[in-house]
């Protein structure tokens, strides 16, 4: 007998939309977080914009997660906070979880995992800033956990370098609580963050944005004091002749996020190359039976609504789970894909609403997403444009296709010329 | 080589702008150049390996202004006064080693160092290999202690519980023909200088051990007593005993001058206040030739050396478990170099570097692009499965040798009351126990003094709990709650261990202070989720707002003041 049937590791958005799914399914549920309180980094996204899609309001951070966790304060759902997986195990008849809190430690079984351990900011170090290591090298969610959650300023003028949303939206909060933001660099011709966010974060605030530069080094020996901008060529090798020394006292980065994986490494999961999250089926299943991934641990989600749909699926499925045997085919991707999820279907699984997502490698003009079947066109859509930034999302009948194990099934972008 | 054909050779080389007399038995050397290489070219061209005639390089290098001293913005006067019988100027290994063996003498010992932590020159900043001195020619003062002190570090580290492992060493060759010479090489090594345990292991050996050392090495130069140890937490641990034991540290605390008269230090001053010591034990580092100067008892110079080192994230630990070089040159005996390699650390990262670059600036340690990719490409040679991308974070330390390329360990020769542990550099901190064992006795027999009946050798670290098996982990959270909430994710490190930190004997309550002694912010997120938590934490236990948390020096706030609506936290 097992002290669960799902037990849900990360208290996030995605991880309390899928304990509620699988608690609606009539599964026992434990949601361990490792926080203080649920709500992920929501909890820090004081900013609106939140739920527009799932509940067709403007909801800040905050706001849309507590919608989740009023229901689970009404469910029998058990969530333990300030709780530490510090292993997890594959046994006989499912998962043993060894948690650290204050109270000790403790081992509870399960009948299958969901991981909703959501992503970590990539380090100013890993995009190879060189130069001295004073303080005020933040990344973007470390400067908003400094700003919302303990109310002091990480800087009074700042340079952030990479225009992913995290970035954006701290433009403008650092903007509005008083600093100055001198610019955003973004060492791609094109901005990594939302559309919606470049406006409403920049554009209205007279914040320039310098595309195709990055920042090469950082000076200061106790606090920053300056860093070296430089216009990058084609391959995003930084032009010397263009360095402009830029005198601040931060520098925050937002240069992408890295799904969280270790636990499901420890698992066996295999990874994604394209997404750092979980190989998975549509219904969220991980290759290693009874473990399901969702939310920004699957692959990094553009707007928490969607992390929300995985989050439910993923729960769903996990409560459903009686260790069937699979029959799996690999969907392939060709054209300028950065990625797609879900990699594979399982011909066992319902797959009547197989929900897909997936980002294009870079900007396209008017393109086709075509859906084949052993080289045989079987679906197509059309894109006005296609943007990295703006993950695409779409739910596609696939039991309508003749696909057995040996089928070649696959989706292409095609520009149309 | 005399004095006239040193001139000849320097006229040569640099056309008559540098020229070379003897003064007060050492090599001085003046005039102007514009090229730091230039620079320190003279000075190696007027050494002599080894030799006790020491090159004072007085050349003054035009391109750049000298650079000024990093001093703490603090300024009391809480030293006023202080009349120690011996006062350790650096804190890094040399200093806090023998700090810790003058704890055992009744004698009032009083460490400072200008910086906010111990640690923070070259000891804190190098790869941490325990060498077996196998590149080391006798009759040098590193070959002199480099075996007594390799053999060591157990009973030391187990004392002062630091981490440390005997990995073992592999040189490696990829020119089989190269083998009959290293074969005799090792041999002469082993029997003739003392290097008792080299030996050679051919290719397919190591491979069995170590499956990703590319195909390409033909065989290594290997060294088993070769080791790995966290190099600042040795020093923080010598400290902490020192303390323990009676000892004071002073941090933040910088020498401005001194007042020599009669051959004799009288005062030394510091933004602290006045010291008045018996005496001083100059383990300055870096800047052991400026605290000679000041003591009015410069014969030799200091050129800094950079040199950057990365760390790869803990999942390619698991790839190599020991300490790999490559040697590349054509001469397989004369330049083999133990520097730059591969080292599998004692938190099972792995570490990659360092290089050696030759630099003006003493405390310059920004890193650079360059270093990291010309050690990475070196260093793919013995593993082709290296890649940057496992980068987690990179740093670079500047040593501090002479031009002789030896340790000055000895006494003042002109001025009666300081002692020099000076040109300290690779393998610095693997024979530092040795040699503050010496220092200690020299100093402690100066004094007559007596060894304290009460001196305790072993310190204790905080506990770390990810390390420990659940029941022994399980019991401590008992006993104390706070070891069951972890604040850094990626080292699995619990508050309650934090706590342990800033409690410990030689405080530092500075984010990283507390890093470098229970590791919150040593992972792959490099404290992007746990540093604001660390920093509360840190001004809770200190009763301050969070703007007076700083970083490391005590002009590095992590953040200002309270943004507009205002906080309690702030």
């Amino acid at each position: 007998m097992h002290d669960y049937d799902v037990i849900v590791i990360g208290g996030g958005p995605a991880g309390l939309a899928a304990a509620l799914a699988a608690n609606e399914n009539g599964a026992r549920v434990l949601v361990v977080e490792r926080e203080e309180r649920l709500g992920g980094m929501l909890k820090q996204c004081i900013h609106d914009g939140f739920g527009l899609r799932r509940f067709g309001e403007r909801l800040a951070g905050p706001e849309y997660v507590e919608r989740f966790m009023d229901k689970i304060a009404q469910s029998d759902i058990e969530a333990a906070c300030n709780t530490f997986v510090t292993r997890a195990e594959k046994t006989d008849s499912g998962f043993a979880v060894t948690l650290v809190s204050r109270e000790g430690l403790r081992t509870v079984a399960a009948k299958s995992l969901v991981l909703a351990t959501g992503c970590r900011e990539r380090s100013a170090k890993q995009v190879f800033i060189h130069g001295t290591r004073p303080a005020g090298v933040f990344t973007a969610g470390t400067a908003q956990h400094f700003t919302n959650r303990l109310g002091v300023m990480p800087t009074k003028k700042c340079v952030i370098l990479g225009s992913g949303d995290i970035g954006l939206i701290m433009a403008r909060r650092l903007t509005l609580e008083g600093a100055e933001v001198l610019g955003v660099y973004e060492i791609n011709p094109t901005p990594s963050g939302l559309t919606r966010n470049i406006y409403q974060c920049l554009t209205d605030y007279n914040i320039p944005l310098h595309l195709s530069h990055t920042v090469t080094r950082v000076f200061g020996k106790d606090r920053l004091e300056a860093v070296e901008v430089c216009a990058v060529d084609e391959n995003y090798k930084p032009i010397q002749e263009s360095a402009e020394r830029i005198e601040c006292d931060a520098l925050i980065v937002s240069v992408g996020l890295i799904p969280e994986n270790e636990l499901a490494q420890s698992l066996g999961v295999e990874l994604d190359k394209h997404t750092g999250g979980p190989v998975c089926d549509a219904q969220l299943m991980t290759k290693v039976p009874g473990i399901f991934s969702c939310g920004n641990a699957l692959h990094v989600n553009d707007l928490v609504d969607f992390v929300s749909e995985s989050g439910e699926e993923a729960g769903r499925n996990a409560a459903a789970w009686c260790g069937k045997a699979q029959r799996r085919v690999d969907i392939n991707i060709g054209g300028e894909f950065l990625y797609l999820v879900p990699q594979q279907i399982d011909l066992e699984s319902d797959n009547s609403k197989t929900v897909v997502y997936f980002r294009s490698k870079k900007v396209l003009d008017k393109s086709v997403l075509r859906l084949k079947i052993d080289g045989e066109e079987v679906w197509k859509k059309t894109y006005p444009f296609l943007r990295p930034p703006e993950m695409q999302q779409l739910t596609l009948d696939m039991t309508k296709y003749d696909i057995n194990e040996n089928s070649d099934v696959r989706f292409e972008i095609e520009v149309v010329k | 080589m005399n004095i006239k054909s040193l001139n000849r050779k320097l006229n040569k080389k640099f056309a008559g702008r540098v020229t070379a007399r003897l003064s007060d038995g050492c090599i001085v050397l003046t005039g102007e150049l514009d090229d730091w290489n230039d620079v320190v070219d003279a000075g190696m061209t007027a050494a002599t390996p080894h030799s006790s005639t020491h090159v004072v390089n007085d050349i003054v290098f035009t391109a750049a202004p000298e650079e000024k001293m990093h001093v703490p913005a603090l300024s009391d006067k809480a030293l006023e006064g202080d009349r120690p019988d011996v006062l350790i100027i650096g804190g890094g290994i040399s200093g806090c080693s023998v700090a810790r063996e003058l704890a055992r003498y009744k004698l009032n010992v009083l460490l400072i160092d200008k910086e906010a932590d111990l640690a923070l020159g070259a000891s804190g900043r190098n790869d941490g290999e325990v060498h077996p001195g196998v590149d080391l020619s006798k009759g040098s003062l590193k070959h002199k202690y480099i075996r007594r002190a390799n053999h060591m570090y157990e009973d030391l580290c187990r004392e002062l519980d630091v981490p440390f492992k005997r990995t073992g060493q592999y040189a490696c060759f990829t020119h089989k023909s190269w083998l009959p010479f290293v074969s005799l090489y090792a041999k002469w090594r082993r029997d003739h200088d003392g290097i008792e345990d080299t030996c050679i292991v051919m290719g397919d050996e190591i491979r069995k051990k170590e499956p990703k050392i590319s195909a390409d090495v033909a065989f290594a130069l290997s060294n088993p007593s070769s080791g790995s140890v966290s190099p600042y937490n040795l020093v923080i641990a010598y400290a902490e005993n020192a303390v323990q034991n009676g000892a004071r540290v002073s941090l933040n605390t910088a020498v401005t001058g001194m007042d020599v008269s009669d051959g004799e230090i009288k005062a030394v001053y510091t933004n602290r206040g006045t010291i008045y010591p018996r005496e001083v034990i100059n383990c300055a580092g870096v800047y052991s030739d400026v605290v000679a100067q000041m003591a009015q008892d410069r014969f030799f110079s200091i050129h800094p050396r950079r040199g950057t080192n990365s760390i790869l994230d803990k999942k390619t630990g698991a790839s190599f478990h020991g300490i790999a070089s490559i040697v590349m040159s054509q001469s397989p005996v004369q330049t083999h170099t133990k520097g730059g390699g591969i080292l599998h650390t004692v938190h099972d990262n792995l570490l990659i570097g360092p290089d050696a670059v030759e630099t003006p600036e003493r405390e310059n340690t920004a890193t650079d692009a360059e270093s990291i990719a010309r050690v990475f490409t070196k260093q793919r040679i013995t593993m082709p499965t290296l890649t940057e991308k496992d980068i987690i974070t990179y740093f670079t330390g500047v040593r501090a040798p002479t031009y002789e390329e030896d340790f000055i360990i000895e006494p003042g020769r002109k001025t009666k009351n300081i002692y020099h542990v000076a040109g300290i550099q690779s393998p610095g901190l693997t024979t530092a126990p040795a040699v503050a064992q010496d220092v200690a006795e020299y100093v402690a027999k100066l004094f007559n003094a007596e060894k304290k009946a009460d001196f305790d050798p072993v310190r204790k670290a905080p506990p770390h709990l990810a390390e420990m098996n659940d029941a022994e982990r399980a019991e401590l959270i008992r006993q104390n709650p706070d070891y069951g909430v972890i604040v850094c994710r990626c080292e699995e490190v619990s508050r309650g261990e934090i706590l342990d930190a800033l409690r410990s004997p030689v405080c530092v309550p500075t984010l990283d202070g507390v890093k470098k002694r229970v590791r919150p912010g040593m992972g792959r997120c490099q404290g992007g989720f746990c540093s604001p938590l660390v920093t509360k934490i840190i001004a809770e236990y200190l009763g301050v707002p969070l703007t007076e948390v700083m970083k490391s020096s005590d002009r590095s706030p992590i953040v200002f003041g309270s943004k507009k609506g205002g906080s309690d936290n702030a």
